[in-house]
C-alpha cells in the first residue's frame, strides 16, 4: 500500500504529463467503446424492428434491398406490384396474416406507409411484441386520417386532431405537396425503438386518393383536380402496392410458399425470409464492423504507447529519486513495483476517465442519434464484453509497465547515490 | 494401475454412451413404406426453351414435392442428434437466432423444387445460436417432436426443442 501511495506521490509531481497521459488513454478508451456500442446497439435495433413475420414480398429486387426498404424505410422501391397478386397469395391457404404496404412520400423527412388494419394486429417487432397506441386509435374508413409513430408525434408536436399535408416524394424539404388533401392525426403508437417510431401510417385507400389526380405525374391543373370530397366518394382500391409481409400457419411450408411468390406467373416477384436476409446483412457490414474495430484497437494501443513513452523518457531524470529511495532502504525490486504501479494507475485513470466521457458523450447525443439515425443508445452499465475490453487494456497497462519496470531495476542495481549525469 | 485405467473408463463412459442421443440422417426421417418416387425423366431445365427467357417465366412453378409429405411416428419424443443448415425465422436482439428451420442442404437450390415437408425441422432453442455463417452446418441435439397431419394448414411435420446446439465438423 505505502508502494502505491509513493507512486502516487511521484506522479502527482509530475502531474502535467501524467494528466495528458491519462487523457490520451481516456480519449482512445472512449472511442474503442463508443464504436463497440454503436456496433452492438446497431444490430439489435436491426434484429428488434422485425419479428414474427415468415415472409416479406416485393417487386424483384434484392433481398438485402427488399429488406431495407420494406421494413427499415432507407433506400427506395425498384419497383410496384400489383394489387391482385396481392390478393392472390393473400387467400393462399397456407398464408395466415398478410399486411400490404405503400411507401414513397413523406412528411418533413418522416415516411409515410400505406396499409391497412393488418398491420396493427400483426406487425410485430422485439419480442413478438405488437404495436400498440398512445393515444387514439387506428384510422377508419375516411381515407384521410394518419396514425403517428411516437418520434414524428414528439419531434413535430402533433396532438390528436391535427391536421397535417403530406409531401410528394421522400426529401426532407419537398416542393410538391398534397396540399388540397389534409389529414388529421387520429392516434399515435407508443414508441417501439424501430423505424415504426418514425414512420406515419395512412389507409391504403388514403394513399390512392391523394395520388388521384396525378395522371400526368403532376397534380391535375384547374378542372382535372380532384377534392377531398370528391375523392372520398370514389372507388379507392389500389392498383399497386409496394410490398407486404406474410404470416404463415405453418412455419414449415415457409419455402413452399416462397416457391410459389418467386415463380409466381402473374408478374415478377421476390418473396425473403427476414432472418435470412438480415444474416446476409450482417455479413455485409460484417467487414466494415471488423475494420472500425480494428482502427480503435490501434487507437487504444498508441495511447498505451504514448505512456510507455512517457514513462521511459522519465526514467532517466528520476535517478536520483531512484537512488534515494535506495539509500532510505528500497530493495530494486520495490523500484520495479513502483514503475509498474505506475503504469497501472495512469491505465486505470484513464480508463475510468474515459468511462466518464463515453457516459457524457452519449448523454449528449442520445437524442440527436435517436432522431437523426434512429438508433437508441442507452445509458446502460457496460457489457461483459466491454468489461473485457476494459480488462485487456489494463493488463496490456501492466506488461508495457514491465518493461520500464525492468529498467529501472537494472539501473537502480547499478547506480549509487551518486550519478554522473 | 495402468492396466486398470481403460475398464475405469470404460465405466464412466458407458453411461454416458447410454444417454447420448442417437444420430439421426435425414434418409431415417422418410418413412420406408412412403409412396416410391415415380422417375421424372424430363430434365430440370428445358433447354429448346433457353431462348425465350419470358416463357420460361411463366412455366408453372415448381412446387415443393410433398407439401406434406408422410413422416415416421415411431421419431416422436426420441432424443436424436442432427446435422443440418439452419435458415433463421427469428433473430433475438443479442443477434441469437432463436426460432429456425434446419435443412439436410444450404441455400434452397432455386433449380429444383424446395424439399419435401420431411425434410424440414423447425427448432426452437430458448439460448438461440449465434450465426456468422449460413453456410455452416450444426449438430442439434434434442428431443424430436413429430406431428402428422392429412392438412397441410395444421402444424404438420417435425419439430424440436433444441437442448444443444453445436458446430458440426468434418469428421477427421
Amino acid at each position: 500500500m505505502y508502494l502505491f501511495r509513493l507512486a502516487m506521490a511521484s506522479l502527482a509531481n509530475r502531474r502535467f504529463t501524467a494528466i495528458l497521459t491519462a487523457f490520451a488513454i481516456a480519449l482512445s478508451v472512449c472511442l474503442l467503446l463508443a464504436v463497440e456500442r454503436v456496433r452492438t446497439e446497431a444490430k439489435a435495433s436491426f434484429a428488434s424492428t422485425i419479428s414474427g413475420t415468415d415472409l416479406i414480398v416485393g417487386a424483384r429486387s434484392g433481398s438485402v434491398n427488399l429488406l431495407l426498404y420494406s421494413v427499415f424505410r432507407i433506400g427506395n422501391a425498384t419497383n410496384n406490384i400489383r394489387w391482385d397478386s396481392f390478393e392472390h397469395f393473400a387467400n393462399n391457404p397456407k398464408v395466415k396474416w398478410a399486411i400490404p404496404i405503400s411507401l414513397g412520400d413523406s412528411h418533413r423527412g418522416y415516411r409515410v406507409m400505406g396499409t391497412t388494419d393488418a398491420y396493427f394486429q400483426h406487425y410485430q417487432y422485439g419480442h413478438q411484441q405488437n404495436l400498440q397506441l398512445a393515444s387514439g386509435r387506428a384510422f377508419a374508413t375516411d381515407p384521410f386520417e394518419v396514425v403517428l409513430g411516437a418520434e414524428v408525434a414528439d419531434a413535430l408536436h402533433y396532438k390528436l386532431g391535427d391536421k397535417l399535408v403530406l409531401a410528394h416524394g421522400v426529401a426532407v424539404i419537398s416542393l410538391v405537396k398534397h396540399d388540397d388533401k389534409p389529414f388529421t392525426v387520429v392516434g399515435i403508437l407508443k414508441r417501439t425503438g424501430t423505424p415504426v417510431d418514425r414512420t406515419l401510417h395512412i389507409s391504403l385507400g388514403g394513399m390512392e386518393a391523394i395520388h388521384i389526380d396525378w395522371h400526368n405525374g403532376v397534380p391535375a391543373q384547374g378542372s382535372g383536380r380532384i377534392s377531398a370530397d370528391q375523392a372520398r366518394n370514389m372507388d379507392l382500391t389500389p392498383q399497386a402496392i409496394t410490398a407486404f409481409m406474410l404470416g404463415l400457419n405453418n412455419k414449415i411450408s415457409t419455402f413452399a410458399v416462397q416457391r410459389e411468390i418467386n415463380e409466381f406467373r402473374g408478374e415478377p416477384m421476390l418473396a425473403i425470409l427476414p432472418g435470412v436476409a438480415l444474416q446476409e446483412l450482417w455479413s455485409l457490414m460484417g467487414t466494415a464492423e471488423k475494420a472500425l474495430f480494428v482502427v480503435s484497437l490501434f487507437v487504444v494501443l498508441t495511447g498505451l504507447i504514448g505512456m510507455l513513452t512517457a514513462i521511459l523518457t522519465s526514467l532517466n531524470e528520476r535517478r536520483r529519486e531512484m537512488a534515494i529511495l535506495r539509500s532510505v532502504g528500497a530493495r530494486p525490486w520495490h523500484i520495479a513495483t513502483l514503475l509498474v504501479l505506475e503504469a497501472f494507475a495512469l491505465a486505470l485513470s484513464g480508463v475510468v476517465a474515459g468511462l466518464a466521457l463515453l457516459y457524457v458523450c452519449i448523454a449528449a447525443a442520445q437524442g440527436y442519434v435517436q432522431s437523426t439515425y434512429g438508433l437508441y443508445l442507452p445509458l446502460a452499465w457496460p457489457s461483459e464484453y466491454e468489461w473485457t475490453l476494459l480488462g485487456g487494456i489494463l493488463i496490456a497497462a501492466l506488461l508495457m509497465g514491465s518493461v520500464p519496470a525492468w529498467r529501472a531495476y537494472r539501473q537502480s542495481l547499478a547506480d549509487g547515490l551518486s550519478i554522473r549525469l | 494401475m495402468l492396466r486398470a485405467l481403460p475398464a475405469l473408463l470404460m465405466l464412466v463412459a458407458l453411461p454416458l454412451w447410454a444417454a447420448a442421443p442417437k444420430d439421426l440422417t435425414w434418409a431415417e426421417m422418410i418413412p420406408p413404406d412412403a409412396p416410391a418416387e415415380v422417375p421424372n425423366m424430363k430434365p430440370l431445365h428445358d433447354l429448346s426453351q433457353m431462348s425465350s427467357a419470358l416463357s420460361a417465366e411463366s412455366a408453372p412453378a415448381a412446387k415443393q414435392d410433398m407439401p406434406n409429405a408422410p413422416v415416421v411416428k415411431s421419431l416422436d419424443g426420441k432424443n436424436i442428434r442432427l446435422p443440418g443448415y439452419i435458415v433463421p425465422l427469428e433473430v433475438s436482439e443479442e443477434g441469437r437466432t432463436t426460432d429456425f428451420l434446419l435443412v439436410p442442404y444450404f441455400g434452397a437450390c432455386i433449380h429444383v423444387p424446395p424439399p419435401p415437408s420431411n425434410q424440414i425441422v423447425h427448432v426452437k432453442s430458448a439460448v438461440g445460436v449465434k450465426l456468422d455463417e449460413l453456410y455452416q452446418p450444426y449438430w442439434i441435439e434434442g428431443a424430436m417432436q413429430v406431428k402428422a397431419s392429412t392438412s397441410e394448414l395444421a402444424d404438420a411435420g417435425y419439430q424440436m426443442d433444441a437442448d444443444k446446439i453445436y458446430v458440426y465438423e468434418l469428421p477427421e
